[in-house]
């Protein structure tokens, strides 16, 4: 079980490196949403957003209407902020969900597999 | 011979998922209907066989996965269970004669083409929403989309050979076609129909997630049952003649002809089979010109049959996805109990073709070597191997689908689901969603019958025939 302080400093260090990464960049181009993370194991809730192919700052609670809610193990979202989790694997069995529209799934699906195979590029 | 052997309401021709599909729906709706198939069996491109060793094995269609609930739907009613693939471990990749292991969606051996390879599918699948499912003809830059093939698309926004490898497997796969074969618009629109690119490879969230517990054509057979002597076998059909509101068609070799006389036909085959009967008056061009645009894709489906799934023991999943040889994919399909192991791996598009010549003693030890070189010699050493060359298979000539060339949904689609007088199309093909898929069969089904219905002049399901007499 990870901390909410634990995932907020890997989510700062996502954030750094997904900010700097020209392919993110590109893929979230018009792409403004509010993102909404639910924990299975404790009650943290967190709020990201993306505005301007930036993402934002993690924010504790949820804050706003989200457009995809992603639900998971705290330990799972912090092993995938820092890299150590490839997150088609936790999608694919099941452990993490995506909920929201088909676009907005196919989105974050695709731009979390690039944050992870760009960091071991 | 001008006898009529059998007189029904409405002749289906075919009994795969969409026929039986169509047929048990007039039938429910109180419709006489008479299904002719030529094969000596139901389920069309669905085909379970129990093999020399007593082993079942799906040589068709065989999963079921999110957002089919057509498929879903038929499977509950009949009682049939389904179970997941097994995916619990690493998959291998075979890229330029080195093997590695991966865990997830995606083969991991060059970070940054599979990256590449991502964002591109992102791309498509983006795409894809922006093409309609009725009419994908009508997207706002169709003739541009329909002008090109998804090769021509890759070419120019995919760089890396790697993220290149990746996507044609996928291709391949899906399709049984080369990308460069493929109008990009009919591409997106099978893309939007299955839910994307992604969700078409996947196995868990995807449209490899679960297998029937004995095998798919259960359900057709289950149709069939329903349906009783109205379902005729071995029964191909030599031509069709219709008006405005009759249809004889003429079923059996020469010698012991049989014909079969109705107010509707539903033809429920792919296109390119739909023209090799002879139809009096002929087709409408644009009918037959769009049939000539949608070949079968070119795919061998192989089962290697193991007395137990040894991959599982070194932690893998039975996944390969390779860019080199004739195997350029495989699933675990074991049973559900794991009593023994088996192997399935899909031959497409130009391997699919090449290896026709060398034979299928050839293919399997092709087929074994490559499978060894991915999972150890035990792959090497299996019970029995079992091949489905649908290009062979006389009443399908290929599979696992057709597909549209370029200018075909452009030029000739709203032909693909138009009534022509007495006669109506179904079969995946003419799908909107899960095109190609049993899914897509299903409802392709459905949707016939309830035009056939209509022109009949029936008031609805279940309430049986109005007081006009149809469109006659």
């Amino acid at each position: 079980m990870a901390t909410r302080e634990e995932i907020a400093g890997a989510y700062a260090e996502w954030r750094q490196r997904s900010n700097a990464n020209a392919r993110l960049k590109k893929m979230v181009r018009g792409w403004d949403r509010v993102i909404h993370f639910a924990t299975t194991d404790t009650t943290d809730a967190f709020t990201v957003e993306v505005v301007g192919q930036e993402l934002s700052e993690l924010t504790f609670g949820h804050v706003g209407t989200p457009d995809v809610i992603v639900t998971g193990s705290s330990e799972d979202f912090c092993d995938m902020f820092w890299g150590d989790l490839n997150p088609s694997e936790k999608y694919m069995s099941g452990e993490i969900i995506l909920a929201g529209s088909q676009h907005d799934v196919m989105r974050i699906d695709a731009i979390s597999m690039v944050a992870f195979l760009d960091q071991g590029a | 011979m001008t006898a009529v052997d059998l007189e029904c309401e409405v002749v289906v021709v075919g009994a795969g998922f969409a026929g039986l599909s169509a047929a048990r729906q007039l039938a429910r709706d109180g419709v006489d209907v008479v299904v002719v198939e030529a094969r000596d069996r139901v389920g069309g491109r669905s085909w379970t066989v129990e093999t020399p060793g007593g082993f079942h094995v799906d040589r068709g269609g065989q999963w079921i996965g999110p957002t089919q609930d057509h498929l879903q739907a038929l499977a509950d009613e009949l009682g049939v269970s389904t179970f997941p693939t097994f995916t619990t471990g690493e998959a291998v990749e075979w890229r330029d004669g080195v093997r590695h292991t991966y865990s997830g969606l995606i083969p991991t051996s060059d970070h940054a083409a599979a990256a590449e390879g991502v964002e591109a599918i992102l791309d498509l699948d983006l795409a894809a929403l922006e093409v309609p499912l009725v009419a994908p003809w009508e997207a706002a830059d169709a003739a541009s989309l329909d002008g090109q093939t998804l090769g021509t698309w890759l070419g120019a926004h995919v760089e890396a050979p790697a993220a290149r490898d990746m996507l044609n497997v996928a291709v391949k796969a899906v399709f049984g076609a080369e990308p460069e074969e493929l109008s990009l618009l009919f591409t997106l629109f099978y893309l939007h129909g299955g839910g994307g690119l992604t969700n078409l490879v996947r196995t868990t969230g995807g449209a490899q997630e679960r297998r029937f517990v004995g095998g798919s054509q259960q359900l057709a057979l289950g149709m069939a049952a329903e349906l009783g002597d109205r379902v005729v076998l071995e029964a191909p059909v030599e031509s069709i003649e219709h008006g405005a509101d009759q249809v004889t068609v003429t079923v059996g070799r020469a010698d012991a002809q049989r014909r079969v006389r109705g107010r509707r036909v539903i033809v429920a085959m792919a296109p390119a089979m739909s023209v090799r009967m002879r139809w009096s008056p002929p087709l409408p061009g644009v009918r037959d010109q769009l049939a000539m645009r949608m070949p079968m894709g070119s795919v061998t489906k192989i089962h290697a049959l193991y007395e137990h799934p040894f991959w599982r023991d070194q932690g893998l999943n039975g996944q390969l996805v390779s860019n080199q040889g004739a195997l350029r994919s495989t699933f675990d399909d074991s049973p559900v109990d794991g009593s023994h192991g088996a192997l399935v791996g899909f031959i497409a598009g130009n391997e699919c073709r090449q290896l026709e010549r060398a034979g299928p003693d050839a293919r399997q030890r092709t087929v074994l070597a490559e499978l060894q070189r991915a999972f150890g010699p035990r792959a090497a050493e299996p019970l029995e191997v079992i091949e489905q060359h649908w290009p062979s298979e006389p009443f399908t000539r290929g599979g696992p689908v057709a597909y549209a060339v370029p200018g075909a949904l452009s030029g000739f689609g709203p032909a693909l689901r138009e009534p022509i007088g007495s006669v109506h199309w179904a079969g995946t093909e003419t799908a909107t969603e899960w095109c190609g898929y049993l899914d897509g069969a299903l409802s392709s089904g459905v949707r016939a019958a309830a035009e056939v219905l209509m022109a009949l002049g029936y008031r609805g399901p279940g309430r049986g025939r109005g007081g006009s007499d149809g469109d006659t």
